[in-house]
């Protein structure tokens, strides 16, 4: 036996006529003893009944129209739009100078690649790597004076650090046992020497060779400098100052320092 | 609805045949069986004779600009009718909504939220109004069915072609409009649901 709920959708169908005749008999069995169903079908079959006002309106439309006349109407409306030169759409306009217009946009095309292909290459040329590795570029002069710079401002501190121990070793009355000065001075020595090793490559340069002689004597005299031991005699201790005096150390110092600061790079 | 003489596919072939190559007889021949159906068709999405009349002169242009395209074996009636029932539809979106909606400024559901109408005093007239306003409230393919149904009387097998869908969908979109012009119309028609 068939539910209402089964039988639902196949209403509207029923009342159109549309349903094969197995299931119009389970309709139409179903209905004589469900008058919930029967009552809905009722009220379709009203709303159907409606569409009847159209369809007699429609009716006196169709009447009204003059059919025999209007294939020959149609036809001339027809056979005239056809006639007309139809409205060429962009792409229709454009049809006929397709095949010049595709040998145009083909050099067109092939120039602008080409050209471009030319231009990477000539400023791929022209640009040094290290711009594109590394996003900095410095010539090699701009780097030389840098160095050069570095190596003058570096050299006038190693003269001055070197300027002030060598004045107080002159100055000094004793740097004897107990007195802890030898040891001190001895010190700063070996600081000056390590800085004057790594000064070295700097005075290289041909701008540095008058820095690089009073840089070396001053080398020699730390050299003894740092080998000084607590129990240094009085002697020996006249001997430096003896040396620093004798070379004009000092005086060298103050002239090779002048000209270093004014030569700025 | 009968519509004026018919003819067989196979004669139907030939003259489409005959048209692509631009012979008027044929094509009027071709116009003079079909027109009517034509016309039913624009008529019952359209209610304007003049309308519906444009439409059919359309429908046959749109024919014979695309006669090339026609397939030998398909079935011209559902194909011409397709073509009809493109452009009614898109007549009616461009001049019928609004029009329809600026004519009836009241809508369905406020005449419904209205004092309970008396069916007995309702005149044939304003049953009518009230009925077309329903339609027009269908959803395209609601309205498309059950006019196609009920107005030109086609089968559901005939709607199918005509509308490229299958029947299940038809019977489905038809059911659908009938529950809804139910519901609509309800206070109009002595229906109590």
């Amino acid at each position: 036996m068939k539910t209402c709920q089964d039988l639902q959708k196949d209403r509207a169908a029923f009342l159109a006529g549309e349903l094969g005749l197995e299931r119009r008999e389970l309709m139409e069995s179903h209905l004589k003893g469900c008058a919930r169903c029967r009552k809905e079908v009722e009220e379709m079959r009203k709303v159907i009944d409606a569409a009847g006002l159209l369809r007699g309106e429609m009716e006196k439309a169709v009447a009204s129209v003059d059919w025999e006349a209007l294939p020959a109407k149609v036809a001339d409306y027809v056979f005239e739009k056809a006639a007309r030169p139809r409205r060429l759409t962009l792409a229709e306009r454009l049809r006929p100078l397709r095949p010049v217009m595709v040998s145009v946009y083909a050099g067109i095309v092939l120039g602008i690649i080409l050209g471009s292909l030319a231009t990477f290459l000539v400023l791929k040329r022209q640009a040094p790597s290290a711009v594109s590795d590394n996003k900095f570029f410095a010539s090699p002069e701009f780097i030389d004076r840098v160095e050069l710079e570095m190596a003058r401002r570096q050299t006038l501190d190693y003269l001055q650090k070197s300027q002030y121990l060598l004045l107080d070793i002159a100055q000094a009355s004793s740097l004897g046992k107990g007195t802890g000065m030898a040891e001190l001075a001895s010190g700063r020595a070996k600081d000056l020497l390590a800085k004057k090793k790594y000064l070295n490559p700097h005075l290289v340069n041909t701008r540095m060779a008058k820095a690089k002689a009073i840089c070396d004597q001053i080398e020699l005299l730390f050299l003894e400098l740092s080998q000084i031991s607590d129990d240094l005699t009085e002697a020996e201790i006249k001997r430096i100052q003896g040396m620093i005096e004798d070379r004009r150390l000092l005086l060298k110092i103050n002239l090779v320092e002048k000209e270093l600061e004014e030569s700025e790079v | 609805m009968e519509s004026g003489r018919s003819i067989e596919q196979g004669d139907v072939h030939a003259l489409v045949k005959e048209v692509q190559k631009g012979n008027r007889e044929a094509f009027m021949t071709i116009v003079a069986t079909y027109q009517q159906r034509v016309f039913v068709m624009a008529y019952s999405m359209l209610r304007n004779k003049e309308d519906a009349l444009d439409v059919v002169q359309e429908t046959f242009l749109r024919f014979f600009q695309k006669a090339k395209q026609f397939k030998e074996g398909c079935n011209f009636q559902s194909w011409l009718l397709q073509i009809a029932k493109n452009l009614s539809v898109d007549y009616y979106r461009k001049n019928y909504r609004k029009r329809r909606e600026f004519e009836s400024p009241i809508s369905l559901d406020e005449i419904q939220a209205a004092a309970e109408p008396d069916p007995a005093s309702s005149s044939a007239g304003e049953m009518r109004d009230v009925f077309l306003r329903g339609i027009d409230k269908l959803a395209t393919r609601q309205r498309t069915v059950f006019v196609l149904r009920h107005v030109d009387e086609l089968q559901f097998h005939e709607i199918s072609e005509t509308l490229n869908i299958s029947v299940g969908t038809v019977k489905s979109l038809h059911f659908k409009a009938v529950q809804n012009l139910r519901k609509w119309l309800s206070p109009y028609m002595g229906i109590t649901s």
